[in-house]
């Protein structure tokens, strides 16, 4: 069933801090909720429909709901598949919104884990409860090392190379210097990339994405609603999820979901890869960005290497500008999951409220994809299709 | 709906009756089992009840060759143990997330072959992973090598036992160590030194140690207490009368040497051992300064004592064959290993060390830096490099005095020393330390200083290649264990392994020096060696025992395993 054109998204919010040690999670839940309203014109009162992580404090949604002020709720949605949560809310509030489920939904996402210490660990994610944990490897549990088989196994099986990953580095770099809240905002180099330490070979420092405290919010209404607000249209053309998990022993480094998110969302919008001008794509690591534009379609599989290379993933000078906002890599990445982020630059671009310095002249579909878990393992493709109205 | 932030009260709950039971079992005898679809004829891991592929409700347990290979690996850095995260490939198909261990982790490639390898994890239950047939190899290698050392005879053993009254005479760093090792092995112990505030120091830093072993739960407080009941502290030497065994730790000095073990000979009963933790001073002119040399040898304890395994047990052309039958059946009485060495500079492995260290200092002179020369150390397997050693080791002060005694001048020591860079305690040596942390930092005065050293030496310097390091490094320690074995200073060539295994960190999973010679090819170690004696000079060329050995087409430790 298409959504396009019954659900539109009307306000954005990002929160401008990289490190929140004297905000609690609950409060920026909240200061991201008030910047999203105010952004679209509407008050609290408004909202009828609330999606959030499972991750969010206490009884998730519902405290939420309480702690925030959202006294007319008929709708509510905990989806959780880690970073890639928000697409997949999109998604869903879209449906909800044309299924006449709820006319104004707010979907917030928050989290601390500099200021709080947790390190890589996604909130709420009890590893204790894993079936398999008593099976699992004698080795340190953190997302890298997942990642760096993919790109080990991406540069043996089609050719890729160090500095094509290090591309992906460069041309997010290029973007951050733009950014004034980005944790990075220096230019680097395909050299400095290779010259950063290995952290898990054949992944360097510089390949892996930032860790920051943070968050943001988007507000999505009914056609008639959006209409009567002061905000540029932004249509939710086309939607995709999918799951893939290593079914047993069946692990497949190299593709991920995102060929079926992709494939559902393109099909839904009735446009292909080469009518999209720009693409946030999630990542956490630099491979994490090739495998996806591959599995998106945007190149032949194994091509995502030389796709990159030569900038041309920079905007002004690439066929495919990507995470103008400096991206996972370089501006933020809160709470480990960088779904949300992607889909606010993805609609920032589509409004054509980028940075000047980077926003793409024709901005009339854009593209947002996220991966949630890890591609070594389990995860969760969320893909949307967003245009200008 | 049960909130997922909770407290963790729910994660401590008893786990549902086991079915995967018989995984584990099969696990402590190495065996790997996955489970199989009688419907759909397909394995899977980790163990479900029913077909995650078909949805059959019951699946059986079915035994797997455990034998696969690497389809994607990685690393992890600066490990504990080599530690190489990794999806195998079951010869039976399946894939399995899991990790590749105590292997050559540098050396692992996409489609090498690996073997499952049960180990301990946490909390004491087993977990998968995978290893190396290289490394399986290399281990049996080393138990071999371990074995080869033979036991004393049974007389020897019942005498080691029967022993009761030891004396260390020295209340420094390695008497002290050396006391608490004796006391661990249930002897009485005189420590004995003339400065009462050595003594108290000794006593104080013993204390610390037994009762840091008690808080990790290593020793009982009651075994604290009997062990401390069993030291006495005097302050001549006529307090050793009436110990069976007497070992020496005082100042590296002949004279000092020579007139302590004199008067010892006359001190104690004519049974009793005498040895010396010399690591550097010739053990014969110590038992020479006896009237009973035949009671006399070396006992070369590795710093700290207590906790390390090794002991070089020095045999000097003058001890008798019951001295050193004895000696050995006290270090195994210990709960270390004795490997009997004759008389060099260095002995077996200070002498490895030694030539190793001169290596790498030439190569700092040469253009490579400290960090430069240690990765590749640890690429190779060891557990740290030359210069993270000397670091912890405080090797710095110790090469400048040697130095300095033996009248030689090092520019780049005389100043890192001057500069107070004399290692991690002092925050700064060969690297830098932040405050608290024990990894060490490549630090650009370093750098210049080394720059400025090979400007001093009036030495161009150049790029090195990792290759050229290892080579350099490795191969030299190669030759000179070759020479070891030409001048009988080891008994069989896996003892010089033992001891770099047991003294200086090498893995069991890459064998020893000698082994990795005999892995690379003799043959080779010969050529390469060749090419860098061509290249940088005499050091290198190759021994003869190591040309006679590749001439008469032997390996030197093939006999061992």
């Amino acid at each position: 069933m298409s959504h396009s054109g019954k659900a539109y998204i009307a306000g954005i919010y990002e929160h401008p801090t990289r490190r929140a040690d004297h905000l609690t999670t609950a409060q920026l839940h909240a200061e991201v909720a008030l910047g999203a309203l105010a952004d679209a014109g509407l008050r609290l009162e408004d909202v009828d429909g609330y999606f959030c992580g499972a991750d969010a404090p206490g009884l998730g949604a519902l405290t939420m709901a309480e702690y925030i002020g959202l006294n007319r709720l008929r709708h509510v949605d905990s989806t959780e598949s880690g970073g890639s949560a928000y697409l997949l809310h999109v998604m869903h509030a879209a449906q909800a919104i044309a299924a006449g489920q709820c006319d104004v939904a707010l979907i917030t996402m928050a989290d601390r884990p500099l200021a709080a210490g947790t390190g890589t660990r996604l909130a709420g994610v009890d590893r204790n409860t894993l079936p398999n944990l008593p099976f699992m490897a004698p080795s340190p549990p953190m997302p890298m090392y997942g990642y760096a088989m993919v790109a080990q196994r991406h540069m043996h099986d089609y050719g890729t190379r160090p500095e094509d990953l290090a591309w992906v580095r460069v041309a997010a770099s290029h973007h951050a210097q733009h950014n004034p809240h980005a944790v990075h905002r220096q230019v680097v180099t395909v050299e400095d990339v290779l010259a950063s330490s290995i952290v898990a070979d054949p992944l360097h420092r510089l390949d892996c994405c930032v860790m920051t405290d943070g968050g943001g919010a988007i507000v999505m209404v009914r056609p008639e609603i959006a209409r009567r607000l002061k905000r540029p249209l932004v249509n939710v053309r086309g939607a995709g999820s999918a799951v893939q998990h290593s079914q047993g022993g069946e692990i497949n480094l190299t593709h991920s979901a995102a060929r079926h998110s992709g494939a559902q969302a393109f099909a839904q919008a009735g446009v292909h890869p080469r009518d999209i001008r720009y693409a946030s794509i999630y990542d956490s690591f630099t491979i994490t960005v090739i495998v996806q534009l591959e599995d998106l379609g945007f190149c032949a599989k194994g091509e995502g290497g030389r796709f990159v290379a030569d900038g041309n993933l920079i905007s002004g000078q690439g066929r495919l500008p990507f995470n103008t906002d400096g991206g996972g890599l370089c501006n933020n990445h809160p709470g480990n999951k960088g779904g949300m982020t992607k889909i606010l630059e993805a609609v920032r671009q589509c409004r054509g409220e980028a940075h000047p310095a980077v926003q793409v002249p024709d901005h009339s579909l854009v593209l947002a994809n996220g991966i949630g878990g890890s591609l070594a393992g389990m995860h969760a493709a969320g893909t949307l299709i967003l245009e200008a109205q | 709906m049960n909130s997922p932030k909770r407290p963790d009260k729910s994660t401590s709950a008893p786990a549902p009756a086991a079915f995967d039971a018989p995984f584990w079992e099969a696990a402590r005898e190495g065996r790997l089992l996955l489970r199989h679809c009688p419907a759909c004829q397909r394995l899977h891991h980790y163990p479900r009840p029913h077909c995650p592929f078909c949805g059959h409700a019951s699946t059986e347990w079915r035994e797997v060759s455990g034998h696969g290979h690497v389809h994607a690996s990685t690393r992890v850095e600066r490990a504990p143990r080599p530690t190489a995260p990794a999806i195998v490939e079951l010869a039976e198909g399946p894939r399995i997330s899991s990790a590749v261990l105590d292997a050559d982790v540098h050396a692992l490639r996409i489609g090498d072959p690996v073997q499952v390898r049960f180990v301990p994890g946490e909390g004491g239950a087993l977990a998968l992973a995978f290893t190396t047939p290289q490394a399986e190899a290399a281990r049996r290698y080393s138990r071999a090598a371990r074995a080869a050392l033979g036991q004393p005879d049974a007389a020897a053993a019942q005498a080691a036992q029967a022993l009761q009254h030891a004396a260390v005479i020295g209340a420094g760093h390695m008497g002290s160590g050396i006391a608490l090792a004796l006391l661990a092995g249930g002897l009485q112990v005189v420590l004995i030194d003339p400065k009462d505030e050595a003594l108290q120091g000794a006593r104080e830093r013993m204390t610390q140690a037994l009762s840091d072993e008690v808080t990790r739960g290593r020793l009982s407080a009651s075994d604290m207490a009997d062990r401390l009941q069993r030291l006495r502290t005097g302050s001549g030497l006529p307090d050793a009368a009436g110990a069976q065994l007497v070992i020496e730790a005082v100042f590296e000095d002949m004279a000092l040497k020579q007139s302590v073990f004199a008067e010892l000979d006359r001190i104690v009963g004519p049974d009793a051992l005498l040895a010396s933790n010399t690591s550097t001073l010739d053990v014969g002119a110590i038992a020479a300064a006896t009237a009973h040399p035949e009671r006399v040898l070396g006992l070369h304890f590795f710093n700290p004592a207590q906790r390390m395994r090794l002991v070089e047990v020095v045999r000097a052309p003058s001890t008798g064959a019951p001295a050193l039958d004895l000696a050995r059946a006290l270090v195994q009485r210990l709960g270390k290993v004795p490997v009997v060495v004759g008389i060099c500079h260095g002995f077996v492995g200070n002498r490895l060390m030694i030539t190793r260290e001169r290596e790498a200092a030439r190569l700092l002179l040469e253009g490579a830096l400290p960090e430069q020369i240690d990765r590749v150390q640890r690429q190779f397997g060891l557990p740290m490099g030359t210069f993270e050693l000397q670091d912890m080791a405080g090797g710095i002060a110790l090469t400048y005095h040697a130095r300095r005694k033996a009248g030689q001048s090092d520019w780049l020591i005389e100043q890192l020393f001057a500069r107070g860079r004399l290692g991690l305690r002092a925050g700064k040596g060969y690297y830098r330390y932040e405050p608290g942390q024990r990894r060490p930092m490549p630090d650009p005065e370093v750098r210049a200083l080394i720059e400025q050293a090979s400007a001093e030496a009036g030495v161009q310097r150049r790029r090195i290649g990792d290759d050229e390091i290892r080579d350099r490094l490795f191969l030299l320690m190669i030759n000179e264990g070759t020479r070891l074995i030409e001048e009988g200073m080891v008994e069989r060539p896996s003892d010089i392994d033992v001891v770099w295994q047991l003294g200086y960190g090498w893995p069991d999973w890459k064998g020893g020096p000698m082994y990795h010679a005999d892995q690379l090819g003799l043959a080779q170690v010969q050529a390469r060696l060749q090419a860098l004696q061509a290249a940088h000079g005499e050091r290198f060329a190759p021994s003869a025992q190591l040309a006679r050995c590749v001439r008469e087409g032997r390996s030197l430790t093939s006999h061992t395993s």
